[in-house]
């Protein structure tokens, strides 16, 4: 990745290095996912194929699940080095909820 | 659950791509079209409409959100703080999805709908726009360049109770219905707490990824997740929306406010009177 530059805004302001970074992240997680699930859906229709499409379609669905988490874990990188501790502790709850629910998710299946 | 065939998938696809489209035309997620949609004319489980729609949501507000940075209009600070209500609501929500009947979430579906139609025909014809570049923007403020006003717009929020409490109902129903949720935040963030609708609307676009996937993943832990399905209507949604917002430019709001409530309208009648059906 390139490093990421102080770019001025129309508003005057230099645009924050977070932004980007989420905007980045955002587009990759959303791209490779679309891709798998795009693949995966065309395998689905195809005779013989059915095993690549099952992988091809939960990974896509994975990593699209994935993706705002990893915006979540980005934002409280970037807040840690901004040393901006009300922020890193607002995402940490944030995270802790998307992991909640994937507790959820795990455990509530068995009662 | 059901079968996935070539036909079922394209139905998918085109009934995703038409609600990306109005959802782009309107700004908002087509969620409130897909999931009528797919329970009533589909036959799905309610569940297995909302969890679909939900990957939607997600690919949506991650797409806008990338293709935003930058511009200023989201709201990251004000987006963070609120997450941490819409994730807990988008977490509650889909614990309760699976404990709550069908014909309950779609009464609740119909009745949460036609508030949403009675908000949009309020603000027909309405521009909410702060211009004051004097006014610091504060902790949680934003300040950004609109080419409506032809100049920087800077807002304080206000009420930020009333927008944690706005953000929490909204991540709820966003789990259980299987909506983005923003039609209920960007009302209240814009009318009670002085974000200016295109902030309030950016905001919320970028929060609704982390609410939905509070959600969707436990729909997908409950196997209540087609992938094949949801691949069919994210593409169908991605697709929607690119057009959407090409074409967008040159629809006039006022006559699509106005179908999007009719539409709203016929939707929840639907959606509550199949929920009274035993």
């Amino acid at each position: 990745m390139s490093p990421v530059s102080p770019v001025i805004d129309v508003a005057g302001q230099p645009v924050s290095r977070l932004e980007t970074i989420l905007g980045r992240v955002l587009r990759v997680g959303v791209t490779a996912s679309s891709l798998c699930l795009a693949v995966g859906l065309a395998l689905s229709l195809a005779p013989g194929m059915a095993n690549a499409a099952r992988v091809l379609l939960h990974a896509g669905i994975i990593v699209l699940l994935a993706t705002p988490a990893a915006r979540v874990v980005a934002s409280i990188g970037e807040y840690v080095v901004e040393r901006d501790w009300v922020f890193v502790s607002l995402t940490a709850i944030v995270l802790a909820e998307l992991l909640a629910s994937l507790l959820a998710a795990v455990y509530g299946r068995r009662l | 659950m059901p079968a996935v065939t070539p036909a079922l998938a394209l139905i998918i696809f085109g009934a995703g791509a038409v609600a990306g489209g109005l959802g782009a035309l309107l700004g908002i997620g087509g969620g409130v079209f897909l999931v009528p949609f797919l329970n009533l004319a589909l036959n799905f489980p309610i569940a297995a409409a909302a969890a679909i729609s939900l990957t939607t949501v997600i690919a949506t507000s991650s797409s806008v959100s990338a293709g935003r940075a930058g511009k200023q209009l989201i709201n990251l600070r004000l987006g963070m703080v609120l997450e941490v209500a819409t994730a807990a609501g988008g977490l509650l929500g889909g614990v309760t999805a699976q404990t709550l009947a069908q014909t309950t979430v779609q009464k609740l579906f119909g009745v949460a709908t036609a508030v949403v139609a009675i908000v949009m025909l309020g603000r027909l014809g309405r521009r909410n726009v702060i211009l004051d570049p004097s006014v610091e923007p504060g902790l949680l403020g934003g300040r950004y360049y609109e080419d409506e006003s032809g100049g920087v717009v800077t807002y304080r929020v206000k009420r930020l109770p009333a927008a944690l409490a706005a953000s929490f109902v909204a991540g709820n129903l966003s789990s259980l219905l299987g909506i983005g949720g923003g039609v209920i935040k960007v009302p209240a963030l814009n009318a009670w707490c002085g974000v200016p609708v295109r902030a309030a609307a950016a905001t919320s676009a970028f929060m609704i990824g982390v609410t939905a996937t509070a959600g969707a993943v436990i729909y997908y832990g409950h196997g209540q997740l087609v992938p094949a399905l949801a691949a069919a209507a994210v593409l169908g949604v991605q697709f929607g929306s690119w057009s959407g917002l090409r074409l967008g430019a040159r629809a006039s709001a006022r006559w699509l406010k106005v179908l999007m409530t009719v539409v709203l309208f016929v939707m929840s009648a639907l959606m509550f009177w199949r929920g009274t059906q035993p």
